[in-house]
């Protein structure tokens, strides 16, 4: 006698088998990367999994009693929401997101900035400015950093990075002003780059500030996991 | 909305969504778990139904079952199914996501030069449940509770707890039957038929959980964040735009210390307070999961109520520390 699972248990195996194929594919794809911190990504995986089990334990239950209208349209409903965050990927402008946040970061306590200048990612350079504020401490430093750009405005734009404690949800935008190669067009949102140059000293409405003079300018593709902790 | 904006608000959807799944799946293992573990769950039954008591002893099972606040919706309807006094219930529903090892061990690693708010949190937490059940006990379980919800806790409560008119049977003036002797054993069911129960229970708060967290992502790409921190100084204002903010972020009560510590600094302490006070009770996110739960009525009761409460608490935080 072959075996065939009854509608109702392989709706609802479909159901939990296509989040547990969000979860999982979400891993896989490196999608997590862009959503969430990676201290999360291994809760998710096996969430997944159970998830996947729980799918082909429906299958083999073989539950014939019939499901209330109401339910089976739920199920319904959930197994499009699945497939939509199945088939259609986070495509984020980090500028957009970026532009309705404040960028008033603090530094926690007990940060230490022992990586030398030319070493340093764009986020320890914010750190290190927030706590040590004076440009000139820093004038001359030679600076090789990569990130988007965050247009800014009344302003140059900035290059900025995201930095997330938990997910997207919670992303803080941090960035550096910059003195773009007059030569180059400039550059438009969004866009990843790679800047090296040194930090140099202007002054914007009477207030002295640190800011990168870019020397060379490079575009480079979207880091795999463009989020900062 | 620009095509940019509108995949802005999908990959915040997708993050909301991504990191509450999983919270909400350890919530309904638990609930599961019990149910498999304490057939009848008595144990519940046996919960404190005193005004102040009941709402504690629920608060304290927060430090049993620790989920955050998707996880403990489904804990909390297990309780509510099980027969366990509203009081009891309703105070680890909305004290749980505070009053658990995660989220205390994780506000104490994000804020460990405020000691004050190590203790002022899991106080007002409790603060906020007593209120919020004392509330919402003056009103019958038959206007506070979801139909489904009232049905599948009938079942579980002696027909001598139970008004006339709830009962919708009997006659008027005779004696309610004798309760169910309390060693009468339960029989417990079939594993299979405990996680069956448990996946359905699963999909059905994931549905609403998707509800809530597109509502949660649309209102964030909408609402500029720096709106909401611009009144940062004033001692009202401030508590009541980290209370928005609360409602519109939507984040689990055990990373949520870390997302304040960004702007701790630019707000007077009450709204610091406050922020770490009503999202675990109530966000955007959670409107949708509470549904299962709750009346609408009851939900908004809870959400106003909620708002006073974790107002006032701030309002005295700032008087005594600013």
């Amino acid at each position: 006698m072959r075996w065939r699972p009854s509608p109702n248990s392989g709706l609802k195996a479909l159901s939990l088998g296509l989040w547990g194929v969000v979860l999982v594919q979400s891993g896989a794809s490196g999608r997590l990367d862009l959503l969430l911190r990676a201290v999360f990504h291994p809760l998710v995986w096996i969430s997944g999994g159970l998830l996947l089990v729980l799918a082909v334990l429906e299958l083999g239950s073989g539950n014939e009693a019939p499901l209330p209208p109401r339910q089976r349209l739920g199920l319904f409903a959930g197994c499009l929401a699945a497939l939509a965050v199945l088939l259609l990927p986070p495509e984020p402008s980090f500028a957009e997101l970026a532009a309705n946040r404040s960028q008033d970061f603090q530094p926690g306590p007990g940060l230490n900035f022992v990586v030398p200048p030319g070493q340093r990612s764009l986020t320890e350079w914010v750190r290190l400015l927030r706590s040590e504020p004076d440009p000139k401490l820093h004038q001359g430093d030679p600076v090789k950093i990569s990130g988007f750009v965050l247009p800014v405005p009344g302003d140059r734009p900035q290059l900025a990075r995201l930095l997330v404690r938990c997910c997207l949800v919670d992303a803080v935008p941090v960035g550096l002003p910059v003195l773009w190669p007059p030569d180059q067009p400039t550059p438009e949102a969004d866009q990843w780059l790679a800047i090296e140059g040194v930090m140099e000293n202007e002054t914007v409405a009477g207030q002295n500030r640190s800011v990168v003079r870019a020397r060379q300018v490079r575009p480079i593709p979207r880091p795999q996991r463009p989020l900062e902790p | 909305m620009g095509l940019q904006r509108l995949a802005t608000t999908w990959a915040l959807f997708q993050a909301l969504l991504v990191e509450a799944m999983p919270f909400l799946l350890i919530g309904v293992a638990i609930a599961t778990l019990a149910r498999w573990v304490s057939p009848g769950g008595r144990w519940v039954r046996k919960l404190p139904s005193q005004p102040l008591l009941g709402p504690l002893s629920g608060a304290a099972l927060g430090f049993a079952l620790p989920a955050c606040e998707c996880g403990n919706v489904p804990v909390a309807r297990r309780l509510l199914a099980s027969g366990a006094p509203l009081g009891a219930a309703l105070g680890f529903l909305f004290a749980a996501p505070v009053l658990n090892p995660i989220v205390l061990a994780s506000t104490w690693a994000a804020f460990p030069n405020k000691p004050w708010l190590l203790l002022a949190r899991p106080l007002g937490a409790v603060v906020v449940a007593v209120a919020l059940a004392t509330l919402l006990g003056q009103r019958s379980e038959a206007l506070l509770l979801t139909p489904e919800l009232l049905e599948e806790r009938r079942l579980s409560q002696p027909l001598s707890q139970v008004s006339l008119l709830d009962r919708r049977s009997g006659l008027i003036g005779s004696q309610p039957p004798a309760p169910l002797p309390a060693d009468v054993p339960v029989r417990r069911q079939p594993l299979a038929e405990v996680l069956g129960h448990g996946s359905a229970e699963f999909l059905g708060l994931a549905l609403l959980l998707v509800f809530g967290c597109l509502v949660a992502a649309l209102v964030q790409t909408v609402l500029p964040r720096s709106w909401l921190l611009a009144v940062g100084g004033a001692p009202t204002l401030s508590i009541l735009s980290l209370m928005l903010l609360s409602l519109v972020v939507s984040v689990c009560s055990s990373v949520d210390a870390f997302l304040a510590l960004g702007f701790a600094a630019q707000v007077t302490p009450g709204a610091l307070l406050a922020f770490l006070l009503l999202g675990p009770v109530i966000d955007l996110k959670l409107i949708g999961l509470f549904g299962v739960l709750l009346r609408p009525r009851a939900i908004l009761l809870t959400a106003a109520g909620a708002g006073l409460v974790v107002l006032l608490i701030g309002q005295w935080a700032n008087l005594i520390l600013l």
